[in-house]
């Protein structure tokens, strides 16, 4: 039974359409993938040398120890990104003579084959079975990574259990990040310090095996509760996408309704954002991608010697939403593109709406961060500069790629990993928005002359905004004749 | 009011539609039967200008319908799910699809109305987006949205599939009764040949894409089962 369950999700994968469609994806991801745990296994094994020599700590079991509880709150926050629920697939094994109870063990423990939970094994058995070996013996070496290994394995169910509480709602995130808060606030005010408790815990393990008894009985009942959960939650209406009703009824912006079908269309699309998972996860990370000069801006390194390299930060901070969203402009829209061809709207308000819905973020983007000029005049001037920039080519850059051959995207889907739509315009799309400020800023960075670089990319901006209407026009004249090739990809699935 | 002229579609080599001439006038019931296959709906898309006709061209109201947006004001039309929007509730769609229309408000209270009776209290203030509707609470919402802006011509893909018996009598009546109310051209795609004898008065019979059948007259039913026996 299990076999043909195996064997079904086999075919479900290789003879699915997006299969061979996307292969340049899955192989992407696919290297990725082995690329991270070959950087891993690699660090497993340079582990103990690390700690000795170049950080100069003598008892690195101790000071390993330490830091295990930090890399579990880090394991889980990757696991709620890259792990999926496992509950879809099982609609259509419901309603035929098979035991449910069979089913959610299958589901349970199939979902035990994902990288993550090898992770931890090629993250730090090397160190396990030199370092600890030598020091305390087989035994001890073999409590140690069962220890981390059923602790990996608990937070693998409870990642599932939270997601499905939690589902990609705004409570998840905020919950993770007030955790992430916490924790380092401790630390700070040093209510508790989570290294020591971290380090003294797992000291545990050189004293003998009921570590891996406490752990091995909480892995079982960590299980056993997610099956009752998962038994419990099958019906297939309450994985449906109508749930969140209380994200309020009206959702128009009044102030829309001035401009006439233009503003019904953004307004449209601004339910469309607003009421799927997806979309709006991707608009909550477009605020927190606001925060993300911070990383760079308090550092010298790059506000002094690198300017050039700000522009990057520039682009993401101002356009992230555009890039994001924008890569699948037409493909969000996927389910009624054939009702948008029959309505009385021609495609030019209809790239217009999405030209205002685009640009009017980005300026928002722009105008929130504004209290960067806290670390300088010159990131609001590079701000302001890559503003223009993405309001006078990178939108129409975006507009254009990602009319090359859209797929359809399923708007029930949620977000995490989820690479429907995916296709090779939006791997390439990125190189133009990227490096296409570069061409601008490069000759005059060159010349010794930064600031005219930022100041140069900022004008090519502006006359991109002056010939706005004409490269709008070339924009719909694309659509126009794409179109037939775009809807009837949209109806297939 | 419609005219098809030498209209051909193909894929590769089979072809799906070849049509060579068929004109539907004004205030024309048409009726439109085949088997799966025949091209109806690769037919009704072409029409609304969703397909690429491989040669030939449609004309609405003496117009090219290929890259003219002016025929969508008093065309309305529902074929299928791709027609609706899934994170809409029905009465934001239908303020939605109005205000292309220019609809006021009393236009929508009227067009409300005249829908009642056929949504049975089972679409307006449920507090439901059109995405979890049932099969046959969407066909009602797309078949209304296709009445909005009091449309000359209304083309509609099987309208009476996954309806409830007493939901398919009311569409019927309705459909009757718009008619007699103004001038209209049905373009109806159906496999129930009761229904769709009912309510038209000439039925083209397309099969491989081709005409093969213009009928007209009171023994519409007869013939129609006669030539499907076979």
């Amino acid at each position: 039974m299990v076999a043909t369950l195996l064997s079904h999700g086999w075919k479900k994968l290789s003879r699915s359409v997006s299969f061979s469609k996307e292969l340049t994806t899955t192989i992407l991801l696919t290297l990725f993938g082995l690329m991270f745990l070959g950087y891993s296994l690699a660090l497993g094994f340079a582990l103990d040398r690390i700690i000795t020599n170049g950080l100069k700590h003598e008892d690195s079991f101790q000071f390993l120890n330490g830091l295990l509880l930090y890399y579990f709150v880090f394991e889980f926050m990757i696991r709620y990104f890259l792990q999926n629920l496992p509950v879809l697939d099982v609609q259509p094994y419901l309603h035929l003579p098979l035991k449910r109870s069979r089913i959610v063990h299958y589901l349970l423990v199939k979902s035990l084959s994902h990288g993550m939970n090898i992770l931890v094994f090629i993250l730090f058995s090397p160190f396990a079975f030199t370092a600890i070996a030598n020091r305390f013996g087989m035994a001890s070496a073999f409590s140690w990574i069962l220890t981390l290994g059923l602790i990996s394995f608990c937070l693998h169910y409870l990642v599932l259990l939270f997601k499905k509480g939690l589902d990609d709602t705004i409570w998840g995130l905020l919950t993770l990040v007030g955790i992430f808060s916490f924790l380092g606030a401790s630390d700070y005010y040093g209510w508790f310090k989570l290294s020591d408790l971290s380090a003294s815990l797992f000291a545990l393990t050189a004293q003998g095996y009921f570590l891996v008894m406490i752990f091995s009985l909480l892995f079982l009942s960590i299980y056993f509760f997610s099956f009752r959960f998962f038994l419990n939650g099958m019906y297939p209406e309450e994985v449906s996408f109508g749930k969140s009703n209380a994200w309020g009824k009206n959702q128009d912006l009044s102030f829309l309704q001035n401009f006439g079908s233009l503003g019904d269309w953004i307004n449209l699309e601004i339910k469309l954002i607003i009421r799927n998972k997806r979309p709006r996860t991707i608009l909550f990370l477009s605020t927190f991608f606001l925060l993300y000069g911070l990383i760079f801006y308090n550092n010298d390194t790059y506000t002094e010697k690198m300017p050039g390299f700000l522009l990057f930060v520039g682009i993401f901070i101002t356009g992230i939403f555009m890039i994001n969203y924008g890569q699948f402009l037409f493909s969000w829209q996927s389910g009624h593109f054939d009702f948008t061809l029959t309505r009385p709207i021609s495609l030019r308000q209809y790239i217009e709406s999405k030209y205002w819905l685009l640009s009017t973020v980005t300026v928002i983007c722009f105008l929130l961060s504004v209290p960067y000029v806290y670390f300088g005049w010159k990131i609001i001037l590079i701000h302001a500069a890559m503003t223009l920039f993405n309001l006078g080519i990178n939108i129409f850059v975006v507009m254009n790629v990602s009319m090359w051959e859209p797929k359809k995207i399923d708007l029930k889907k949620g977000a995490t990993f989820n690479y429907e739509g995916v296709g090779a315009a939006q791997w390439l799309m990125s190189i133009p928005l990227l490096l296409g400020p570069y061409l601008f800023y490069l000759p005059f960075s060159l010349m010794g002359y930064p600031t005219a670089g930022i100041l140069a990319v900022g004008g090519v901006g502006l006359v991109g905004i002056l010939f706005r209407t004409y490269l709008l026009e070339v924009t719909v004249r694309r659509l126009e004749q794409r179109r037939y090739t775009i809807a009837a990809g949209f109806r297939k699935d | 009011m419609i005219a098809i002229q030498s209209l051909k579609k193909t894929y590769k080599d089979t072809s799906v539609v070849d049509v060579a001439e068929l004109l539907i006038g004004q205030n024309e019931s048409f009726g439109l039967v085949g088997n799966n296959g025949a091209g109806k709906t690769t037919l009704f898309r072409m029409i609304l200008d969703l397909i690429r006709a491989t040669e030939g061209q449609v004309l609405i109201n003496g117009k090219n319908v290929q890259g003219n947006d002016e025929w969508k004001s008093y065309v309305g039309s529902y074929l299928d799910e791709n027609f609706l929007i899934p994170y809409l509730t029905p009465e934001e769609y239908f303020k939605f699809v109005g205000k292309l229309h220019n609809y006021s408000d009393d236009d929508l209270k009227n067009f409300y109305q005249k829908f009642e009776e056929l949504f049975h209290d089972e679409i307006l203030g449920k507090n439901k987006y059109i995405g979890d509707l049932s099969k046959g609470n969407l066909k009602k919402v797309g078949i209304a949205a296709a009445f909005i802006g009091n449309p000359h011509v209304v083309i509609l893909d099987e309208p009476f599939e996954n309806l409830d018996p007493t939901s398919q009598i009311r569409l019927k009546q309705l459909l009757d009764r718009e008619r007699k109310a103004r001038s209209i051209t049905y373009l109806i795609s159906s496999h129930d040949l009761n229904h769709v004898t009912d309510l038209c008065e000439r039925i083209v019979i397309l099969e491989k894409g081709k005409v093969i059948k213009d009928l007209k007259g009171d023994n519409l039913l007869a013939e129609l089962e006669e030539y499907f026996k076979a």
